[in-house]
């Protein structure tokens, strides 16, 4: 087996898609796997493949012309997913959409299908639960900053909603985990910053900053709870643990 | 009364008037799609945001809470009756708005919920909270979601206001007989409550059609595919309701609000409550059987297009003789089965009247009412996963819409197997009494009522327990994660 593998960002697997595709070793003797790589056999070769952005053009363009652009569209959305192997289905959904057009998304017949719904349902549901629990802190001059924690690199996804919720203030979203940031200045589009190490911990200790609304917040939060109904493991189940990190009202 | 209790603090104020709100069990920030604008704070998203879940396990989504807990009216049941001596506070109008804002920005709340106690009359406190609402919209400019109650028995106009500066507008019919009504809240009358519902659905179904929609609120996707279902064109609005409905229609005068004479909201430009109305009913603080309460909840849809209706399962607050005694469990189980029977009447086009009947008059404790209904009509099952109708497989046990939407899907393709629908997610554990992939069963098993009936009690037995021994609200939450990435657009 051969082993392609890249850097874990959309223009880099697209690359990989490329060069896998135009390897002429055969799909069934390839894989394409993101780095790092958890596990390493000595049975399989490996390739690393650097990002190009024209070759990263090329596949776009082939995708979107030869099977539709919201086929494109859900292959890119899944793309954040941690799985490690989410790059290998999406290249193998890739080659259904080429052979059968946009409606092999619905083959559920294919189990590379079927696994690709279920990785993009799954980010879906970390995309929706981080729509919910980021939490923002407000910073002096009047901006406002959250920090995340996501498994999946989710950040420019969620980038949307809040820019559409608050268009009119500052805010940032900070990944911690992948050190990714998305900006938004107020009344403008927001970008994606990936600061260096040194900046990433200015931006960590904004979190300390005390906020009288985070203490209403928390009295408000153990208030509205029925106590007669108290059920932690019903809790528990809708807000997981993980996702709790930087939820205020669970941090006293 | 001495200076200090005068000046609570903002904190006192939000602990008072957060707890005195929590008993209202509508929660959901949804029914209405809203973009953000520049210059604004806020949007809206028809499924829905929940933002964290409470020690009981209920959805947070909007800031809950009462504008004043004082209350001339004495319900025997609720905490804030006259009669009761507890700490009492009342916000501002900028207090209300102040923490809308602050809490949204911060990612806590998708809007308000606000409710009140009734301060002097039900016009001066409807006109106190058309007030903050309209300080919040304006001063505020907050384009986020608001959940306003109406008063029974405040002015037209004033509700015409609330409608326009609100998303959803709900009265709580709290119960739904008028013998209950009048032993328990004796300030209340049926008529004043169906009154103004029905003149809040006509309203909401004129602006509707003014904008090109349909008159009636849009339903969960599935619907559609369903011959029957209660959201059906042969539905009745309330002016031409018969037998069961007549007594109602005598209550209400059924037309629109009248506008507002000096409508100040005007300059809002705003649909009036697009994400329409809402009631919820109180559980087991009075006589009523489920079948009466799936009746009356399939004749609120029906007839005034309500968009949800709650139930809320009676916590006994108050010592009074006519209501259940101190130590009475609150109804867990019971509030549980009647969620599972609304979803079954609005996502799986069952009616009313084949959950329940006359001689069941109240649900199986033991399995859910689908599952009981599904034992009842054997005759109906198997049905062939390959071949069956939407309206055959959303009644099969462990099959839901989304589960139904992907073996359509999916049999465009190709035959449908039991290893696919395990990848869907289907419920093979309760599904496989019910349905057969190209002509077999996945175990053999004998059809046979009593045996099934156990199979299933003994699946639903850990969930039962879970809900009856640590006081559980999940069902509302978990029917609403099932559905969570498909149809939402028309969740309530
Ligand atoms: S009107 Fe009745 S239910 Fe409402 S706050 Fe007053 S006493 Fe309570």
């Amino acid at each position: 087996m051969t082993i392609y593998s890249c850097a874990p960002n959309w223009e880099a697997m697209l690359t990989c898609i490329y060069i896998a595709r135009m390897s002429g070793i055969g799909h069934k003797n390839l894989q394409l796997m993101v780095e790092p790589l958890e596990q390493i056999s000595f049975l399989d070769d490996y390739i690393h493949v650097e990002p190009d952005s024209a070759l990263a053009e090329k596949v776009i363009e082939a995708i979107t012309r030869k099977i539709s652009p919201g086929f494109y569209a859900s292959l890119a959305y899944c793309s954040a997913a941690y799985e490690p192997e989410t790059l290998d289905t999406i290249y193998r959904v890739m080659l259904l959409g080429f052979a059968y057009g946009p409606q092999a998304l619905d083959m559920l017949q294919y189990r590379e299908v079927m696994r690709f719904q279920q990785i993009s349902r799954r980010v879906g549901r970390e995309i929706c639960g981080f729509r919910e629990f980021t939490r923002f802190h407000s910073m002096p001059g009047g901006a406002y900053i959250a920090h995340i924690e996501p498994k999946s690199r989710i950040v420019t996804a969620l980038a949307p909603h809040f820019s559409d919720r608050m268009p009119s203030e500052h805010w940032m979203i900070a990944d911690d985990i992948h050190r990714e940031v998305i900006v938004h200045p107020k009344d403008s589009p927001f970008f994606l910053w990936n600061p260096t190490e040194e900046e990433f911990s200015d931006l960590l200790v904004s979190e300390a900053a005390n906020d009288d609304y985070t203490d209403l917040w928390r009295a408000f939060f153990d208030s509205i709870a029925i106590k007669e109904r108290a059920n932690a493991r019903c809790q528990r189940n809708l807000f997981p643990e993980w996702m709790r990190k930087h939820a205020v009202e669970f941090i006293h | 009364m001495n200076g200090l209790q005068l000046q609570k603090t903002l904190e006192e104020k939000l602990i008072i008037l957060s707890d005195a709100a929590k008993y209202d069990v509508a929660c959901t920030s949804s029914g209405v799609d809203r973009a953000g604008k520049e210059g604004f704070l806020g949007n809206s998203c028809a499924a829905g945001i929940c933002h964290s879940f409470a020690a009981d396990g209920r959805c947070i989504s909007l800031l809950k809470i009462l504008m004043t807990n004082h209350c001339t009216y004495d319900c025997k049941y609720c905490k804030n009756r006259r009669s009761n001596d507890i700490p009492r506070a009342t916000f501002t109008p900028d207090e209300i708005c102040a923490l809308t804002v602050e809490f949204y920005k911060r990612n806590y709340i998708e809007g308000l919920f606000l409710s009140s106690g009734i301060l002097g009359t039900p016009d001066n406190t409807m006109e106190k909270i058309c007030e903050a609402l309209r300080l919040l919209r304006t001063k505020y400019r907050f384009n986020g979601y608001i959940h306003v109650k109406a008063i029974p028995g405040a002015s037209q106009e004033l509700l015409y206001s609330a409608g326009l500066l609100a998303d959803r507008i709900s009265i709580n019919m709290e119960l739904p007989t008028m013998q209950s009504l009048s032993t328990l809240a004796p300030n209340k009358s049926m008529a004043g409550i169906l009154r103004p519902m029905n003149q809040i659905s006509e309203t909401i179904a004129d602006h509707r059609l003014a904008i090109g929609k349909d008159a009636r609120m849009e339903r969960a996707g599935i619907n559609r595919h369903l011959m029957n279902s209660i959201f059906g064109p042969d539905t009745d609005r309330i002016s031409s309701k018969k037998s069961e409905q007549e007594k109602l229609s005598l209550l209400t005068a059924s037309n629109a609000l009248s506008v507002p004479a000096e409508r100040i909201d005007r300059d809002l430009k705003r649909p009036f409550a697009p994400a329409g109305q809402s009631t919820q009913m109180i559980i087991g603080a009075s006589g009523e059987t489920d079948l009466e309460l799936i009746k009356t909840t399939q004749s609120l849809y029906r007839s005034f297009d309500l968009k949800r209706v709650f139930y809320s399962g009676y916590i006994p607050l108050n010592e009074d003789s006519a209501l259940p005694s101190l130590d009475t469990p609150v109804p867990l189980l019971r509030e549980h089965r009647l969620y599972q029977a609304d979803w079954l009447l609005r996502f799986y086009g069952f009616h009313a009247e084949e959950l329940l009947s006359e001689e069941t008059p109240f649900f199986n404790d033991k399995i859910d009412p689908k599952c009981d209904w599904a034992v009842h009509h054997l005759d109906r099952f198997p049905v062939e996963v390959n071949k069956a109708s939407y309206d055959e497989l959303l009644r099969v046990p462990g099959i839901g819409p989304t589960g139904v939407k992907r073996i359509m899907q999916a049999r465009r393709y190709g035959s449908v197997t039991f290893e696919m629908l395990k990848q869907m997610r289907i419920t093979l554990k309760r599904a496989q009494y019910f349905i057969t992939c190209n002509g077999k069963m996945l175990n053999r098993i004998p059809i046979e009522e009593k045996f099934i009936t156990g199979q299933l009690t003994m699946l639903e037995a850990p969930e039962r327990a879970q809900i009856t021994e640590s006081g559980n609200s999940m069902t509302q939450l978990n029917l609403f994660t099932d559905f969570h990435l498909t149809q939402m657009a028309a969740h309530g």
